[in-house]
């Protein structure tokens, strides 16, 4: 009778052990059934398999850098069409400009985009992403970061609002003054959409694509010396 | 003694005179009959071309701009304006002293501003009074609503607890009355006595094949749901939410300062998987702002050594199936929280959703094929792409179709 009663109480102790430790802990996975079927063998990216890092790569990284100086195929020649069928043979997309070149660079890169309706809201799309914090909806330098951030530029007025594509496409690549460089995370096609859409908030374009007449200065800078003869466009 | 007195003295008189020199500029400058130039259209241009890097009573990406007039001449600042650079370079010590208190930032030259712009910027820069500095009444009551949920059912638990106690104390203490009355009673039978006088007998009610039969039933119940749900569990990583090398809050981030997904993770919309941000897109913002945070020293570290920070992977999809971002993000317009849940509360990022078969097959099911795109006037038109599919379907009567219908179903569209 004693030993049934022990028996009892063991039990009881067990299932309410038991129910108590339901909910799992925050940092804890789970079981996995077979991991063999769930960890890739291939090295995929992103993927974290405890105790068998990879050998090759440092710090067990799947990721490789590139060789120094490759250029990636999709931005060497760039034939695309876009959501309506348009194509697009937009030649040689990516240029190798030097950090300290934002002259050059706003002399000679040509956008090689139509001005567009459906760029331009391309270019809106990819402007939300990558620029909307700092600079704002409208690009008045006032976004919730820039606010932050303190220095950000207004691109709808000002000396900003004259400057050209090329300047612009350099100033994304590389950044200016403040802006660090956004290379790494918009891609060339990317960055000559958002300079197309940038032209709009300058009031250099009208949201149809259409040009207005305002003076734009061809190949001016913000930092240029003195003042360039200015030609509308 | 006294001369330390003296020369405090001096120097409170100093400060006081200093603020009402200023004070008188600053109603010199508000004065309209002055006629030096506009301030509404200084405050114009000021937004336009200064703000962005000077604030008129703190530092910022420049100096302070109050009292400038008071600083320099208008012949320099003119020149400093149209173009710093050439300032400097003519070696006026000043700007020199100027660009390298600065961590030599260059300003932006601004060649097109004429005289009368420049004037009417002085005149609004010299306008603005000192804000007052407010204390926010701050601070608490912000978290109370976060715990409020979960509190609330242990609240309503505790009181059925509560309920249930008094409720057997009453009874307690009713069949003990009862059967004292009874006692004092002579007139009872024999049966009645032995109810009244009976002991109760927790062995005997513990060792009662009721009582066991009953108790091994709840426990091979019990025993049963938990075997059942830790098996059902397997493989599950729902609501795994690991703590993280950095503590990034994704409701700092995308809650309160709107930074989009794509911004950091950049091949969502281009790639099979979403990017983990490298170090130096961090960096695009927390160059400045808050560097000094231990937690954002991390990056630095991590930066120094050429050490990728290590995040903790939270949703974790096994190699035996093939999921691809941007096909559900660009061709299938899902949004990012459709999947993922509302991550811009939470603080740290949890597995919303079960990532299980049945539920990518419930979703599978039940969305409809968007065979339109947007133009460029926003108006939804039909998708070149999907012309001939959707004609076929309409030959067939359907209009429209859903994931399954376009082989969503298909086990080697996922399995291979």
């Amino acid at each position: 009778m004693k030993i049934h009663k022990y028996i009892l109480s063991a039990f009881l102790g067990t299932t309410l052990l038991g129910l108590s430790s339901c909910e799992r802990d925050p940092n804890d996975p789970g079981t996995e059934f077979a991991p063999n079927m769930y960890t890739s063998v291939a090295y995929d990216p992103f993927s974290q398999v405890a105790d068998s890092t990879n050998k090759v790569n440092p710090y067990g990284i799947n990721m490789r850098e590139p060789a120094k100086g490759s250029v990636s195929r999709r931005n060497y020649k760039t034939n695309y069409t876009d959501s309506a069928g348009v194509k697009y043979d937009l030649g040689l997309m990516v240029y190798n400009t030097h950090k300290d070149s934002l002259e050059a660079a706003a002399k000679n890169l040509k956008n090689p985009l139509p001005f567009t309706k459906e760029i331009l809201a391309e270019g809106k799309e990819l402007y939300g992403y990558y620029c909307t914090h700092c600079h704002g909806e409208e690009g008045k330098g006032d976004g919730l970061v820039g606010q932050k951030y303190t220095g950000v530029a207004n691109l709808s007025g000002g000396a900003i609002a004259k400057v050209n594509g090329g300047h612009i496409y350099h100033v994304i690549t590389h950044g200016k003054g403040r802006m660090w460089a956004h290379a790494s995370q918009i891609n060339s096609l990317e960055r000559w959409k958002i300079v197309s859409y940038v032209h709009v908030l300058q009031g250099q374009i009208t949201p149809d694509g259409k040009s207005v007449a305002v003076a734009v200065a061809k190949d001016s800078v913000a930092t240029t010396a003195k003042p360039e003869e200015k030609k509308t466009k | 003694m006294r001369y330390s007195s003296v020369i405090q003295d001096i120097r409170k008189l100093a400060v006081i005179l200093a603020v009402f020199v200023l004070g008188m500029q600053v109603a010199f400058a508000q004065n309209p009959t002055a006629g030096k130039g506009d301030v509404a259209k200084g405050k114009d241009l000021f937004a336009n071309n200064c703000a962005s890097c000077h604030k008129i009573h703190e530092p910022s990406t420049g100096p302070a701009l109050t009292g400038i007039t008071a600083r320099r001449n208008e012949a320099w600042l003119q020149k400093w304006i149209r173009n710093s650079q050439s300032v400097i370079k003519s070696g006026d010590a000043y700007a020199v002293k100027l660009y390298n208190d600065w961590n030599q930032t260059a300003m932006n030259s601004f060649p097109d501003l004429t005289d009368g712009d420049i004037k009417d910027l002085l005149v609004y820069i010299e306008s603005v009074p000192k804000p007052e500095i407010k204390k926010d009444p701050q601070g608490g009551g912000a978290t109370a609503g976060a715990t409020a949920d979960s509190g609330s059912t242990n609240i309503i638990l505790g009181a059925l607890v509560v309920v249930l106690l008094v409720i057997l104390i009453v009874l307690l203490v009713l069949t003990s009355l009862l059967t004292r009355l009874l006692k004092q009673r002579e007139d009872l039978d024999e049966a009645e006595k032995e109810v009244v006088e009976s002991k109760f007998d927790l062995g005997k009610v513990l060792g009662s094949k009721a009582f066991l039969g009953v108790l091994t039933a709840i426990i091979f119940l019990v025993i049963a749901k938990i075997g059942i749900d830790k098996t059902m569990d397997i493989g599950m990583q729902q609501g795994y939410a690991p703590s993280q090398p950095i503590p990034f809050s994704h409701k700092l981030h995308i809650g309160k300062y709107k930074i989009a997904c794509q911004y950091c993770h950049t091949t969502v919309m281009k790639g099979k998987s979403a990017s983990i941000p490298s170090s130096n897109i961090c960096m695009n913002c927390h160059n400045t702002i808050k560097n000094g945070s231990p937690e954002i020293q991390k990056i630095y570290t991590a930066i120094e050594k050429n050490q990728p920070v290590q995040w903790v992977r939270v949703h974790n999809l096994p190699d035996l199936v093939y999921f691809n971002h941007s096909q559900h993000t660009v061709a299938g317009k899902v949004a990012c929280e459709q999947c993922h849940g509302k991550i811009e509360e939470m603080e740290v990022v949890q597995q919303r959703s079960p990532l299980t078969m049945g539920w990518c097959i419930d979703c599978h099911r039940q969305t409809l094929v968007s065979y339109t795109a947007k133009d460029g006037n926003g108006k939804d038109v039909l998708n070149p792409y999907y012309e001939k599919l959707l004609a076929f379907h309409k030959s067939k009567g359907k209009t429209q179709f859903k994931v399954e219908d376009i082989g969503g179903l298909e086990c080697s569209k996922c399995h291979y």
